[in-house]
């Protein structure tokens, strides 16, 4: 049976994993009798937290092996002890049969073993051929190079202009670079850690293809890290599922389906629009009526409709709290950012900002957080003008923001969660230019409670927080803050099903307590979950606008490409 | 701390790297073997260098101590010396903990005594009144220095590093040139007299007050206004909004403006208080024991200062102890000198003391970033 219907149109042509033994795949018969690579029986702890226990993992060459889990479930940790970044405490490597110790990350190069990290580490303001070659000993040959980054695009479909600066490159072509850095030194294990989280759904498609290519083509193995089920079901052979530092389960994927690898994942049920939305199931969100018998629809039988906080279709008619009116903008070297955004959001409603990445969401994001200041257009809160760029205006116009990056502008790190949780609102707790500690704690111990913030105690730096939880302390923070209007950006990334669940039913409340919820988010997934509108934003300008109700992804595809729909 | 605090489906909050129990105590064992080390090693080097000149490397080292511990008046040499020091690295705190790298303290406190010296020489009036002026007229002098390089920071985007760097510079020659000219602030001719490059004597009645009598214990004013400034930053910084607002904007500059803080207002207001406090140093050594103007004024002290704020790690109140042990080097430094040493073989000696002083807490932090980056 087929996970969905996505699976045979447009993921990936998800082959049959059976016949993968047979003749047609002239390696596959010897290196089944001894996989590329096999963990056995390791264990890891950092002091009193387990990471890993009794962890064994078996990859046959020829294969995509996903590594299922939600955050902290233990993967990461598994993947650094395969590259030699971590020494296991306990257990077992073998690569081609063959027991290896793995010391450090050039040594398991040497072993043919290359990861792509969830954050690029390239260059930006150097070449594509540039970052490739980067950190070669030995004379650089620009030509040789170049020949190089064109030849091993052309064999996996990765192509990409070796001469581009990176800087200049989207994010799904600077995930190309990073692959293609890695393939050149043709490894024989692919690692990609969460590849998709930075993505459009077609680039993903893209990358799903070009992976099922190294696989076949070269008799590798590529290991998949990803929470997302969605992607697991469509692009690997077979599942490795860890849970809390253990593997709770292994599964051929054909054999196996989205609902069931979520309760595997998870240890419980989800309710579905949670559930659809983490893992990207975006035909359960489009056609919840149709009663295809898809992998999306057995989703959503998990729980009856009405415990899910489904958002109203029909977006509520409060007051404009948030009106930008053909707003431009640019970089300080004359890049242009927003050329003439306009867009109005309402009291109650969540209007949900789909694009693809780059196109003016980041912009946006500062302008709502006082960081970039306007050459043209106005912001109004309210109906009162807000001046762009002015230290902390929009905070005072009411505006609060959940940030994109949150270490960037959402928190100080190097401060406690005390003291992050008052950032802008130190009147609060001052009294004749003192601060007073006491009134500090105690609205950070109100904060901690309300918002569910694991943290050991008030005066913990920000630092030691797991993102999850530094995402809500900035969530507490604003929401304390009584605003007018919250903006969100991207406020899922990262996090895993039990935080997004979190996240998502905040959201919610901030819109049903009146507050005018603004999400840009680039996961279209996200959007349908929580808009009651969606507007599309392309080339830093709004390009059509409809209600949930209306949406079609055919024409949400169109308009994200920029095309005229 | 308190369970309820922790919500209940809460996963480990603690990211694997954060170790509580185990780190502290490799460190606390490591760390005074790590200073012994060095200090060792910086004291067997300065020998072999007093040796190679031809002294007794002994004998030096018991100058040394002879002019900065061994007795009530080497102790308040030390003590003096260490005042100035303080004022600076009170000074380089503020500014590196709003995120500014001011290391132009020698250029604001040359600047700052000379606006001092002009005060307390051409105004007339009572000596204390004429002293609170000239020390204030110091700091103004010295924020004012360092306004240049915030305004061309804030204005042209200039790096406060550079631009405080080269105005060190600009503010040698300009003093030099006033106390040079005698329509500025060079000595008044007497008959029979050969002026020199120096400003006049000031007054007794605007000298900064000492406390005891030579040979016995004595000090001067400033490191009272020193130690009272150093406790009244710490509790700035640590305590008020204002000092919380500096503090968000050297940790975060983008997190700061989001609420509120103006990088211009609080931060060129950090380089500024930073200027200020150098050139209080300036008025203080000027009215405390100098008590003229001259060529070489600033001895450095503009540049120990900084360093004591560097060893301090940025803590006010850390400069306290590192300023006085810095204050014993140069007491003891000036002693040595006096025994025949050569001058540069003290300088080269008191500078492998405070490299040694520094080398563990860099070590630290290496090793830190090491581990943490694996």
């Amino acid at each position: 049976m087929r996970p969905s219907p996505q699976a045979s149109d447009t993921a990936v042509t998800t082959p049959d994993p059976r016949p993968r033994a047979g003749d047609d795949q002239p390696t596959a018969p010897s290196v089944l009798s001894a996989p590329i690579v096999q963990l056995l029986g390791i264990g890891k702890r950092f002091g009193a937290v387990r990471a890993c226990e009794d962890v064994s993992l078996r990859v046959q060459a020829g294969e995509i092996h996903g590594l299922l889990g939600e955050n902290g479930a233990g993967k990461s940790t598994l993947m650094k002890i395969l590259l030699g970044l971590v020494v296991p405490d306990t257990g077992r490597i073998l690569l081609r049969g063959e027991p290896a110790t793995i010391t450090d990350p050039s040594a398991a190069a040497a072993h043919g073993i290359s990861m792509v990290h969830q954050h690029f580490s390239l260059v930006d303001r150097l070449s594509v051929w540039e970052n490739v070659v980067l950190g070669d000993r030995g004379r650089v040959d620009r030509d040789r190079a170049r020949t190089l980054v064109r030849e091993v695009g052309r064999r996996y479909g990765l192509e990409v202009d070796p001469d581009a600066c990176v800087e200049d490159l989207s994010t799904g072509q600077r995930q190309r670079v990073e692959i293609v850095k890695c393939l050149r030194r043709d490894p024989g294990v692919l690692i990609l850690d969460e590849p998709t989280s930075v993505l459009t759904l077609e680039e993903s498609r893209e990358l799903f293809t070009v992976l099922r290519r190294v696989v076949a083509d070269e008799g590798k193995a590529v290991i998949l890290i990803s929470h997302k089920l969605d992607e697991i079901v469509h692009a690997t052979d077979r599942v490795t599922i860890m849970r809390q530092g253990r593997v709770v389960a292994r599964r051929a994927t054909a054999d196996t389906d989205v609902r069931s690898l979520a309760r595997e994942m998870v240890g419980r049920e989800l309710s579905k629009w949670t559930a659809a939305s983490a893992v990207g199931a975006l035909d359960a969100l489009i056609e919840p009526g149709t009663g295809e018998p898809t992998g999306g629809t057995a989703l959503l039988d998990v729980r009856e409709p009405a415990a899910a906080p489904a958002p109203d279709p029909r977006p509520p008619a409060g007051e404009v709290r948030l009106r930008i009116s053909d707003a431009h903008a640019s970089t300080t070297d004359r890049r242009p950012l927003l050329r003439g955004l306009t867009l109005e959001v309402r009291a109650g409603e969540i209007l949900g900002l789909a694009g693809v990445e780059g196109n003016g969401q980041a912009a946006l994001g500062d302008l709502l957080s006082s960081l970039l200041p306007l050459s043209a257009g106005r912001v109004e809160v309210c109906g009162a003008p807000v001046v762009a760029g002015r230290p902390g205006a929009m905070h005072a116009a009411g505006v609060g923001i959940v940030p994109e990056d949150r270490h960037v502008s959402g928190c100080v790190l190097d401060m406690s969660v005390a003291e992050n949780l008052v950032l802008a609102d130190l009147s609060s707790v001052t009294s004749k230019g003192l601060l007073s500690r006491r009134r500090m704690a105690a609205r950070a111990r109100q904060l901690i409670e309300e918002f569910e913030i694991a943290t050991p105690s008030p005066d913990t730096p920000m630092r030691q927080l797991s993102g999850g939880n530094q995402q809500k302390v900035v969530l507490a923070r604003e929401l304390a803050a009584q605003p007018k209007v919250l903006v969100a950006a991207q406020p899922t990334r990262g996090l895993d099903i039990g935080a997004i669940e979190y996240m998502t039913e905040r959201l919610h409340a901030a819109a049903r307590s009146g507050i005018a919820v603004l999400l840009l988010s680039t996961e279209l997934g996200e959007i349908l979950t929580l808009s009651h509108r969606v507007a599309v934003i392309h080339r830093g300008a709004v390009v059509g606008e409809m209600d949930r109700a209306d949406v079609d992804t055919e024409r949400l595809g169109l308009l994200m490409g920029g095309q005229a729909a | 701390m308190t369970p309820t605090l922790i919500s209940e489906r809460a996963p480990a909050v603690a990211a694997p790297p954060a170790d509580p129990r185990r780190r502290p105590r490799l460190a606390d064992l490591g760390t005074p073997l790590l200073y012994a080390a060095s200090l060792s090693t910086a004291l067997v080097l300065a020998g072999l260098l007093i040796a190679l000149v031809g002294q007794s490397p002994w004998d030096a080292a018991s100058a040394m101590y002879d002019g900065s511990l061994a007795d009530g008046a080497a102790i308040g040499q030390s003590i003096d010396q260490a005042a100035p020091l303080l004022l600076v690295a009170i000074g380089s705190v503020i500014a590196a903990r709003a995120g500014i790298f001011n290391i132009g303290q020698e250029g604001q406190l040359l600047v700052g005594a000379s606006v001092g010296a002009a005060i307390a020489l051409f105004t007339p009036g009572p000596g204390p009144l004429v002293l609170i002026l000239a020390l204030l007229g110091a700091a103004v002098g010295g924020a004012l220095w360092a306004a240049i390089a915030a305004l061309l920071f804030y204005w042209r985007g200039v790096a406060v590093v550079i631009s405080t760097l080269l105005l060190i510079f600009v503010a040698n020659q300009a003093v030099s040139y006033a106390v040079n000219s005698p329509s500025l602030l060079r000595e008044k001719a007497v008959a029979g007299q050969v002026t020199t490059s120096q400003t006049d004597m000031l007054a007794e009645s605007v000298w900064l007050p000492r406390i005891g009598e030579y040979p016995d214990f004595n000090i001067g004013a400033g490191i009272f206004i020193a130690l009272v400034l150093a406790v009244g930053t710490s509790v700035v910084l640590v305590r008020s909004r204002l000092g919380f607002r500096v503090r968000m904007l050297g940790l975060n500059p983008k997190a700061a403006h989001r609420a509120g803080v103006g990088a211009v207002l609080i931060g060129g207001g950090a380089l500024l208080a930073s200027g200020a406090f150098a050139g209080l140093a300036g008025g203080v050594m000027l009215t405390g024991s100098g008590h003229r103007m001259q060529d070489g004024f600033a001895d450095n002290v503009g540049f120990d200062g900084l360093l004591v704020a560097l060893v301090a790690r940025d803590k006010p109140m850390l400069a306290v102890p590192v300023a006085l042990f810095f204050g014993a080097l140069r007491a003891g430094g000036g002693f040595l000198s006096a025994t025949g040493v050569p001058r540069y073989i003290v300088a080269v000696v008191t500078a492998l003391l405070v490299l040694a002083t520094v080398f563990p807490a860099a070590y630290a932090e290496v090793r830190r970033r090491r581990t943490a980056g694996a």
